[in-house]
């Protein structure tokens, strides 16, 4: 026989476990070949041992904790390993679920912001965050606190307490504005289909 | 679930956004010498948002129920809890016993949101008559105001009258060409002016304040100082001093600022309310500070008196003459009634001005 039986077919053969065909063909080569024979009496012989070993094991084994304790020292042990061994980063998963909930609550803070808060906070806040940003002295959050008139192309406007008063002409640009120092602001208007000229003013309470 | 949430936000967003109709009160005093003939507030209207938006567009058409005529009238526009009071006058009237004029509004308030609905009361605050006299409860001190338009239209009619007299239409013609061009060059400045301790303004180094001189003006002015700022000017003082017979009691100062390229514009007023016998001096020291709304190296200020009310309530203003010194002629704005007339001028030609000079 040039060619040798392969071992794991001697294994199942010396225990009886091979299909009857080809444990013909393997018992035809074992009693032709002594290396083969000798392995496979070598086989049985550590099965016999075996079943003394198991035939000694004490009678009350409780297998089931036997088995949850194995399950748990090989889970320590893969633990172990993965403290020592780099790991590699996981990349999550996208989902568009979550992102459009984000989005929309994005836009519904947006939208609150926009609706509940007047337009002189927004810019306060604004001017406070440019200032932090930019690193300038805190001049203009103090100036925000007194009563303040102003006029320019767009008309005059009176900022006090939170509240605002805006006054100007339908879209018509003042032919001159002024302000004065006892706290009122004025714009001057001419109609120029009529020649009707109108001022305009706020005045601090 | 998403979708009803977003369907939710977008319901109350509408809700939020819809403008309520405006509720409006005009409240004219029984014995006013002025009548509401109609009244169209149609395009006002009220939005939440935060605050009570208010956009009033409002167009009058109102009456002389008097029996002099009216030269300007003032009407104060306010609401509840709103910031401060507006108002709206019309400085250079000819209305007639009788006749009819219109007088149009259109102001954006903002006020805290409460409950009921926003109310816009326009009320009157003065009427001025050609004699001088005047009607209203004066609120908003708009006599003062309404005295000087009408000084200013009286001083500048008489001139124009004057120059066609002595020029024809021709001389009218080239002083109107040249209050038009002096209108088209007024450079001006987007301007706040804060009040009271709200300001970093006392850290600022001061500097002088130099005075134009008006040789015929009751009030001298002196030893300006104010401090400046970047982009920013205030806490002025001065001295005045009363040289006419008559008591002060109250002026007005015109204050001048000039930028880094040299220019000079007006920047704002100073009113003080003070009173003065002949020749006693007094001090003025205003607790306020100019801010512009684009920066500014301020080189230098100036000012002059620009008006002066005596204790009888007569006023004084700086004659066309004065006004004639070149660094005053592209200062100061023209009057109200120069504007009217030069437009005047503008739409109907020479001889449409030179009948409505004619008028009174």
């Amino acid at each position: 026989m040039s060619r040798h039986v392969m071992e794991t077919d001697l294994a199942l053969y010396a225990a009886g476990d091979l299909p009857v065909w080809r444990g013909a063909v393997v018992k035809f080569h074992v009693r032709g070949c002594a290396e083969c024979r000798a392995l496979v009496e070598a086989l049985r012989v550590d099965r016999q041992e075996l079943r003394r070993s198991a035939d000694n094991m004490p009678a009350n084994v409780d297998w089931d904790q036997l088995a949850a304790e194995m399950t748990a020292n090989i889970r320590v042990g893969l633990a172990a390993g993965e403290c020592v061994t780099p790991r590699e980063r996981k990349i999550a998963a996208v989902s568009w679920r979550p992102m459009a909930i984000a989005a929309g609550l994005v836009v519904l803070l947006a939208g609150a912001w926009w609706l509940n808060v007047p337009r002189t906070d927004t810019e306060t806040i604004g001017r406070a965050l440019r200032n932090i940003a930019t690193g300038q002295r805190a001049a203009s959050p103090q100036e925000e606190r007194g009563p303040v008139v102003g006029a320019s192309s767009t008309g005059v406007e009176l900022i006090e307490n939170g509240g605002r008063m805006g006054i100007d002409q339908g879209g018509l640009e003042p032919v001159m504005f002024s302000v004065s120092t006892q706290g009122s602001a004025s714009a001057r208007y001419v109609d120029q289909n009529t020649g009707q000229v109108t001022i305009t003013a706020t005045y601090v309470q | 679930m998403f979708n009803k949430f977003i369907v939710a936000v977008s319901v109350a967003s509408a809700i939020s956004l819809h403008g309520q109709a405006l509720n409006h009160k005009i409240d004219f005093p029984k014995d006013s010498p002025v009548s509401l003939l109609s009244e169209d507030f149609g395009n006002s209207n009220a939005t939440a948002r935060g605050a009570n938006l208010i956009d009033v567009n409002a167009a009058l058409s109102l009456r002389n129920s008097g029996q002099k005529r009216i030269r300007s009238m003032t009407l104060m526009v306010s609401t509840p809890d709103a910031a401060g009071k507006g108002s709206v006058s019309v400085p250079t009237l000819d209305a007639g016993p009788g006749e009819t004029f219109s007088v149009h509004i259109s102001t954006r308030l903002v006020r805290p949101l409460t409950a009921g609905n926003p109310v816009v009361e326009v009320t009157l605050d003065g009427v001025l008559f050609d004699d001088l006299s005047f009607y209203g409860p004066d609120l908003l001190h708009s006599q003062r105001n309404m005295i000087r338009w009408e000084l200013e239209a009286q001083r500048d009619r008489k001139y124009f009258k004057t120059l066609l007299a002595a020029g024809g239409p021709e001389g009218l013609r080239k002083e109107m060409l040249s209050s038009l061009a002096r209108q088209g060059d007024s450079s001006q400045r987007g301007v706040q002016m804060v009040r009271g301790r709200a300001t970093n303004i006392d850290a600022e180094p001061e500097s002088q304040f130099a005075f134009l001189d008006i040789p015929e003006s009751p009030v001298e002015a002196s030893g300006g100082m104010a401090r400046i700022g970047t982009n920013l000017a205030g806490a002025p003082r001065f001295e005045v001093r009363n040289r006419s017979p008559r008591a002060v009691q109250h002026l007005e100062i015109s204050w001048i600022v000039k930028d880094q390229q040299g220019r000079e514009f007006l920047a704002a007023s100073m009113p003080a309310d003070m009173k003065l016998a002949p020749n006693q001096s007094g001090q003025v020291a205003q607790d306020a500070a100019l801010r512009f709304d684009r920066p500014i190296s301020i080189q230098g200020m100036s000012g002059f008196v620009s008006s002066v009310e005596f204790a009888d309530g007569s006023q004084w203003i700086p004659s066309r003459g004065a006004l004639d010194q070149t660094r005053l002629r592209q200062l100061v704005a023209p009057s109200p009634e120069e504007q009217r007339l030069s437009q005047i001028y503008t739409r109907k030609g020479i001889q449409a001005l030179i009948d409505e000079l004619k008028k009174f």
